[in-house]
């Protein structure tokens, strides 16, 4: 179906795909601007550093600059802030892959073959094909924004709390994918991240659960210091226990140049399957970017070709993650400027910022403001475009990180870990948390446990729980709403289908495990 | 010589004394002010980020803000007064943690508790409806078939036990109306269900309503202000309705006026409330908050009293709806 049909579907409609050229040349007009460009491109550079700093994040970065941006001129304002969104959902692939530690949540899933291809000294190549997808997945987003955002966004607005439940269930499937070694290892730290998600209010009731009387429980954990502490703490840990940290890295600083284009070309495949599932997730409010990266890995890695071996530097991992987390930056711009929705938090940040600014997003922005609509489809797509280039140029800079003697970076990280943790609510427990979870995340590595289903389990465990009770309280017919429902329907064949292929491929590989182990056996005896 | 001596001595004291109050009144501030906000990203903290950057305009400092959501304000409420009363925090004290958590029992403070800076801001609440609705045309009438059909209607107040909550079951006992709240954590997300049909009636703010005023209907607007009226597109007010709910100025509404620990030194105080009144009366601040959907408030600190505990008598005397609510509810299941 084309997005040049009307929402409707009904009739093929040029005159909106002519009105989508008008909005972008009229948005032409307003970006074409000095500052407007200088402040998009300064907006990738800020969001790069706030991604690729463990504890910070986008959300942090817009909320940091706002007030800054709300005095300039609204398009200026705009590229400025919606740069640093693109940057920095991209900035944390850096130190997921130079340190594995993921600046974000965002790029948890980043870390699982972007750090094996740093060690085997392809980190140039690594971060060139993570900014290279960020922002190939990123403009696909844009095209999905600027030609199809009201069908999408419409589309996204029957998405009810069935639905999500559903989806957040489709989403803990992953687990098991990315769980290499042991499923069962993986399903135990997974049904981890989903307790230590039931910490804090029940929003239902209102009860409190696990607070131990404490008011900085309230609110449960805070994701970035649980994520920080589990990566970045046990990471440094196992880093001073290597008797190294002196030696000066012989690591080759190589400029990524266009054949990082190539290598990521070379998986379009994958780049835009995974964009096109970053892009849906994000235009459904609330689902996320975490989900996206970890659903578009899990799906690259079940169709990866033999010899492919995700997990250990594969190529196509990367181009999984980050293609679809920025991707997700266009989608949840979808229902922001579409229905004045916010898709996400940083989202809800933008949101504000065009209220402030005077503009009144919804359908009525598109009619009223089409010079302002056109220049923020103009400054998401020139972001992207941007983030190749600032990307691909500051790269060697990054990995210069890398030759610097563990010495002076061990302490150099923890010290930026605890300036990040500290900054998201200027408070000293989350640091505390920080080092309970880098505790946590150390005994998890010497038990060989996986850590990214901790994250996942509690991102999706609030999403699951709560939709999964606001579907019961609204259906009048108990569990019956998620079959009444189509698109509920449909998503509850496939959580089925999913979970029986997962069954039986689990048993299969078990029971080649143990048919190797007893030839093993066999073989040691003859 | 004696009389000499003493009077420069006292001269001497007196200057020096009169330099340290001026040195510590200038060195206030000597660092970032720190805003804590209970809620969550979105219009409201950008709306408090507005008036945040004009008071440290005026300050000549800083003013991040920051988001400490969790437990229907408490969280943020409990932290702020936990800081050092040293006029480095100021809360950005909601109706939700100031007022109505003590009300239910969720606080154990009072809004006597603090020091008021100054009124900020206020935003209107409505009750909407689905577009196309055939089962009712009004607020009274679908009172009437909620109180013929108990328990079948479900609408959304955003989150469970705040001030949109209380105040539309306030309105749903007036009519012996029992309907399920389904409780959700983002406001946006109430909109579009509410919008699809999946919810049958649903709290909305100005913001949500302004973006897409084609998607719902205005039933009723939970505020007496003619601008509320204006905002929501002339919809009839709970003035207006046949029964009172025993709420008007800002008792049915969101706002929030910002406050400091009670042990603040009052020099400090006074220069806090100076800047917050100066920005709150500046045009461009007064339009940034308009802007967003929200109402300036122009009260100054002397008016706390009287304004907030006009509004806790309100909630206090409005009975414990909630609980009715929760109770005619199990007697249903």
């Amino acid at each position: 179906m084309s997005c040049c049909r009307s929402a409707s579907g009904t009739s093929l409609s040029r005159g909106r795909c002519a009105v989508i050229f008008d909005f972008l040349s009229a948005g032409l007009d307003v970006f074409l601007s000095p500052i407007a460009l200088g402040l998009t491109f300064a907006g990738i550079v800020v969001g790069l550093v706030v991604g690729a700093m463990p504890g910070l994040g986008p959300l942090m970065g817009i909320i940091l600059l706002l007030p800054v941006a709300i005095g300039l001129p609204p398009v200026a304002a705009m590229g400025f802030l919606i740069a640093i969104f693109v940057g920095g959902s991209c900035g944390g692939s850096i130190s997921a892959i130079l340190l594995r530690i993921p600046g974000t949540p965002l790029a948890a899933a980043t870390l699982y073959d972007g750090y094996p291809m740093a060690q085997k000294g392809r980190a140039s190549d690594a971060i060139g094909i993570a900014i290279t997808s960020s922002a190939i997945g990123g403009l696909i987003g844009g095209v999905v924004l600027v030609f199809c955002a009201p069908i999408l966004a419409s589309f996204a607005a029957n998405f009810a709390p069935p639905e999500y439940a559903m989806l957040a269930i489709m989403g803990l499937f992953a687990i098991v994918v990315i769980s290499g070694g042991s499923i069962i290892k993986g399903l135990l730290a997974g049904s981890f991240g989903l307790l230590i998600s039931t910490v804090g209010t029940d929003s239902f009731s209102t009860g409190l659960r696990f607070t131990f009387g404490s008011h900085n429980l309230l609110n449960g954990f805070h994701i970035v210091a649980v994520v920080v502490g589990l990566f970045a703490i046990s990471e440094m840990a196992a880093q001073m226990m290597k008797r190294d940290l002196l030696k000066i890295p012989d690591v080759k600083v190589a400029r990524p140049g266009l054949h990082t284009i190539t290598l990521t070309l070379k998986h379009w495949v994958n780049l835009i399957r995974s964009s096109a599932i970053g892009t849906f997730f994000g235009a459904i409010p609330g689902a996320g970017g975490v989900i996206s990266s970890f659903t578009s890995y899990a799906v690259a890695k079940a169709a990866a070709k033999p010899g492919e071996v995700y997990g250990e530097g594969a190529e196509g991992g990367v181009v999984a993650t980050e293609s679809a987390n920025n991707s997700t930056v266009g989608g949840t711009l979808v229902p922001t400027l579409s229905l004045g929705i916010p898709g996400d938090a940083s989202s809800a940040m933008l949101l504000g910022a065009l209220l402030i600014l005077g503009f009144i997003p919804g359908p009525a922005m598109f009619e009223n403001n089409p010079d302002v609509v056109g220049g923020i489809f103009m400054v998401y797509l020139a972001s992207n475009i941007f983030l190749l280039v600032a990307g691909i140029l500051a790269t060697p800079l990054f990995v210069y990180v890398l030759r610097i003697p563990k010495v002076y970076l061990i302490p150099s990280i923890l010290l930026l870990c605890s300036i990040g943790t500290f900054a998201l609510q200027a408070s000293v427990f989350d640091l505390q948390i920080m080092l309970v979870f880098g505790l946590i995340g150390i005994l998890f590595r010497s038990a060989d446990y996986p850590l990214a289903p901790v994250v996942i389990g509690m991102i999706l465990g609030p999403i699951l729980e709560a939709n999964l009770r606001r579907s019961l309280l609204i259906s009048r017919e108990g569990y019956w709403i998620f079959l009444d429902r189509p698109v509920s329907a449909v998503l509850v064949s496939i959580n089925v289908l999913l979970l029986l292929a997962m069954v039986y491929l689990t048993v299969q590989r078990m029971r080649g495990a143990k048919e190797t182990a007893l030839a093993k056996a066999m073989s040691a005896e003859d | 010589m004696e009389l000499r001596k003493l009077l420069k001595g006292s001269l001497l004291a007196g200057a020096f004394v009169a330099a340290s109050a001026t040195t510590a009144l200038a060195e206030f501030p000597e660092r970032n002010i720190e805003v804590i906000h209970p809620w969550g990203p979105g219009n409201a903290m950008a709306m408090s980020q507005v008036v945040a950057k004009a008071m440290g305009e005026e300050l000549g400092t800083d003013m991040p803000v920051i988001s400490l959501p969790g437990a229907a304000g408490t969280k943020a409420q409990t932290t702020a007064m936990g800081k050092p009363a040293d006029g480095y925090t100021v809360f950005d004290g909601y109706v939700a943690p100031l007022v109505l958590q003590p009300i239910l029992g969720n606080a154990d403070w009072n809004f006597k508790d603090f020091k008021p800076l100054s009124a900020a801001v206020a935003n209107a609440f409505a009750i909407a409806g689905q577009v196309g609705e055939t089962r009712w045309s009004n607020f009274e009438e679908m009172m009437a078939y909620c109180k013929d059909n108990r328990g079948e209607l479900r609408y959304s107040s955003g989150s469970r036990n705040n001030l949109p909550h209380m105040v539309i079951a306030k309105a749903l006992q007036s009519y012996d109306c029992v309907a399920q709240n389904v409780p959700y954590t983002q406001d946006g997300n109430v909109f579009k269900d509410l919008g699809s049909k999946v919810l049958d009636f649903a709290f909305v703010n100005v913001g949500n309503f302004r973006s897409n005023p084609d998607k719902v209907k205005i039933l009723l607007v939970l505020s007496e202000l003619p601008s509320s009226k204006k905002a929501f597109h002339g919809a009839p007010t709970i003035g207006e309705l046949g029964v009172d709910l025993g709420l008007s100025n800002l008792g049915p509404m969101g706002w929030t006026w910002w406050i400091v620990n009670p042990d603040t030194p009052d020099d400090v105080t006074e220069k806090l409330r100076g800047a917050m009144e100066r920005a709150m009366a500046r045009q461009d601040v007064k339009d940034a908050v308009e802007a967003i959907g929200f109402v300036p408030l122009e009260w100054d600190h002397t008016k706390y009293e009287e304004i907030v505990g006009g509004v806790d008598s309100q909630l206090n005397s409005m009975g414990n709806a909630l609980a009715w609510e929760e109770e005619e509810l199990k007697k249903l299941n």
